[in-house]
């Protein structure tokens, strides 16, 4: 039932989920992850077909190395984004920052959808691959995964990520204390963009044909809902959350279209049955110092 | 030329009217909870296909229910004003199933963001299984515009009558709320729990109720806004709302958070900045509300016409 293929997208909902987290972190609540997935997965994709400067080779392949290239580019290009506009909208808080993230997602998705070169609806497609079959895609997500859960592993005991634990349990503490308030949360924000634009690089190639869809307000719903079913505490949370719920909705394909109703239960009930996400702060107590960042609880 | 504008301020009005009537839907939730209730476009969707089926339309090939339909057709004014009773219940049943088991439990708002996306998807999803994915249109033979001709000619301009209705059904709306929020016993009770609920629960008002009153009248409004824009226009598929819902968004944040005047003004402002849209640029229409809600977030984050708040430490 699990084939490479959706290990694939599995681990690509982790990294999502991975990027929703960072911001929030730091205690800001951005949707804005849809919008970096499909700025990363557009230019990965014009790299490789119109604009052919990654240079397909005449047989249909695609050199391994021009991939990794693109997810560079493709990382980079989300967080130069994410620079410019954090500037402005990390200004908001709670609420308006989620509304803004969502406008943003819904500005670039009208972007990709009418600009000229992007292939209107229908997208881009026939976008070349590097590997032969999943397994290569799968060992590429695992390392960018492997790769970022280090980062967020790192963190904890960073600077930058106490400086943005304290954000998160009080901003006006925190600034303060004396941390650059604005300047921790324009790099949580870039952080993230930077995983979301890796990811829509790779899962364009992955996908084989990239459309505005790809980035809509639906992912921002889903992704979100990764981190806060896996659980918001710890970096594992939103993995946990990320590859669960992606399967899911595979795994339910036998009982049809209710799947998606099913679907839709789960993110009800989930924040209500378990209102700390799976990967709880009793959890991880439990499981010790592994995959947490068991900060020292206030007495 | 003065026919042809009075023509796209008529229809910019008539979608701002609609803009209107969901984000004041969301104004309602928020101002007596604080939080915003995402399944609002859902409800909208649902409003447009109870409106349809009780005019007698079909349901579609690939519903559950395929070629089913009402035995007869009910008038228009009707079916929208028991479309949007219905919807109103619904939005009771999304109360008690995803806010109010938080609200019990002291959760984090922000979990309720969670729960109310998810119950959308519940709500369009199941749509999509009893209805069928295809686009609906109207039925019109049932007397929709109570023997008024489809166009009229007002000042030489060729208006859709439809559109006429739309406004004059979004304005009664409008001012029959804000009057019964300003003036009714039930209005002000719903804003003194909006001001302070705890207070307004010692002064003797249950605000347990006023919440769900909020919330049946927020689906009401939805539910009026998904009708009124099927038959304007049709039903494209039970994702239609959702579209509605995002843009709503994007008014109660223009107006202000939690602002009845403001949610109005917001509205009619961004239906006549979209209608205002040329048709070469048509494409970029969707992303105009949400550059429009940009600017006013860097420039006056506590919207047009928000109050100003102090956060207190």
């Amino acid at each position: 039932m699990i084939d490479n293929g959706l290990l694939v997208q599995m681990l690509l909902g982790a990294l999502l989920g991975l990027s929703v987290y960072l911001p929030l972190a730091a205690g800001q609540l951005s949707l804005a992850t849809p919008a970096f997935y499909a700025v990363g997965g557009t230019l990965a994709a014009l790299l490789s077909t119109r604009w052919s400067v990654l240079g397909a080779t005449a047989a249909g392949g695609f050199p391994v190395l021009s991939l990794l290239l693109e997810l560079v580019l493709g990382g980079a290009l989300a967080g130069t984004l994410a620079l410019l506009v954090g500037r402005l909208v990390l200004r908001l808080r709670g609420i308006y920052l989620a509304i803004a993230t969502i406008a943003l997602v819904e500005i670039v998705r009208v972007a990709i959808l009418n600009l000229p070169f992007t292939g209107g609806a229908i997208g881009i497609f026939s976008i070349p691959q590097p590997f032969t079959d999943a397994s290569g895609y799968l060992l590429t997500a695992l390392i960018l995964l492997v790769l970022t859960g280090w980062i967020c592993q790192r963190l904890d005991t960073m600077p930058l990520g106490r400086a943005m634990a304290a954000i998160r349990d009080d901003e006006l503490a925190a600034g303060c204390m004396g941390i650059d308030t604005t300047r921790v949360k324009l790099t949580a924000f870039v952080l993230s963009a930077v995983v979301a634009g890796t990811s829509g690089a790779l899962a364009a190639h992955f996908l084989n044909t990239w459309n505005a869809r790809q980035g809509s307000f639906d992912v921002s719903i889903t992704t979100l809902a990764f981190v806060i079913l896996g659980g918001s505490r710890a970096w594992l949370g939103p993995v946990v959350g990320g590859l669960l719920l992606t399967a899911l909705p595979e795994l339910l394909r036998p009982v049809g279209d209710v799947r998606l109703v099913l679907f839709g239960l789960v993110i009800v009930l989930g924040p209500v049955l378990a209102p700390r996400g799976l990967v709880s702060p009793e959890l991880l107590e439990r499981l010790g110092r592994w995959g947490s960042p068991t900060r020292e609880q206030k007495p | 030329m003065i026919e042809a504008l009075l023509q796209t301020l008529l229809n910019g009005a008539a979608s701002g009217g609609v803009y209107a009537l969901v984000a004041l839907g969301y104004t309602l939730v928020f101002s007596v909870l604080g939080v915003i209730n995402f399944a609002q476009g859902a409800l909208f969707s649902l409003g447009g296909y109870l409106t349809y089926l009780l005019m007698g339309g079909r349901i579609g090939v690939n519903g559950a229910l395929p070629g089913w339909g009402l035995p007869a057709g009910l008038p228009f004014w009707l079916a929208l004003l028991l479309a949007a009773a219905g919807s109103g219940l619904v939005a009771l049943l999304v109360e008690r199933v995803a806010f109010a088991p938080l609200r019990r439990r002291g959760a984090e708002p922000l979990l309720a963001l969670i729960t109310s996306l998810g119950a959308g998807v519940v709500l369009v999803n199941l749509l999509q299984i009893l209805m069928g994915a295809e686009g609906y249109a109207f039925p019109q033979e049932s007397g929709a515009l109570a023997g008024l001709p489809e166009v009229l000619m007002i000042g030489g301009a060729r208006i859709r009558t439809i559109q006429l209705l739309l406004l004059l059904v979004c304005s009664a709306a409008v001012v029959g709320l804000s009057l019964w929020l300003e003036r009714s016993r039930g209005g002000q009770a719903l804003r003194a729990v909006a001001e302070d609920a705890t207070t307004a629960q010692l002064l003797g008002i249950n605000s347990d109720a006023m919440v769900r009153l909020a919330f049946v009248l927020s689906g009401a409004l939805a539910g009026l806004g998904g009708s009124l824009i099927g038959m304007s226009v049709s039903l494209p598929g039970p994702y239609f709302g959702i579209g509605y819902g995002l843009k709503g968004l994007a008014v109660l944040v223009l107006g202000g958070l939690g602002s009845v005047p403001g949610a109005i003004a917001g509205g009619l402002l961004m239906g006549l900045a979209e209608a205002l849209v040329p048709a070469e640029a048509s494409g970029w229409r969707d992303a105009l509300a949400f550059a429009i809600l940009f600017a006013v977030l860097l420039l006056r984050p506590s919207g047009l016409l928000g109050r100003r708040t102090v956060d207190k430490v």
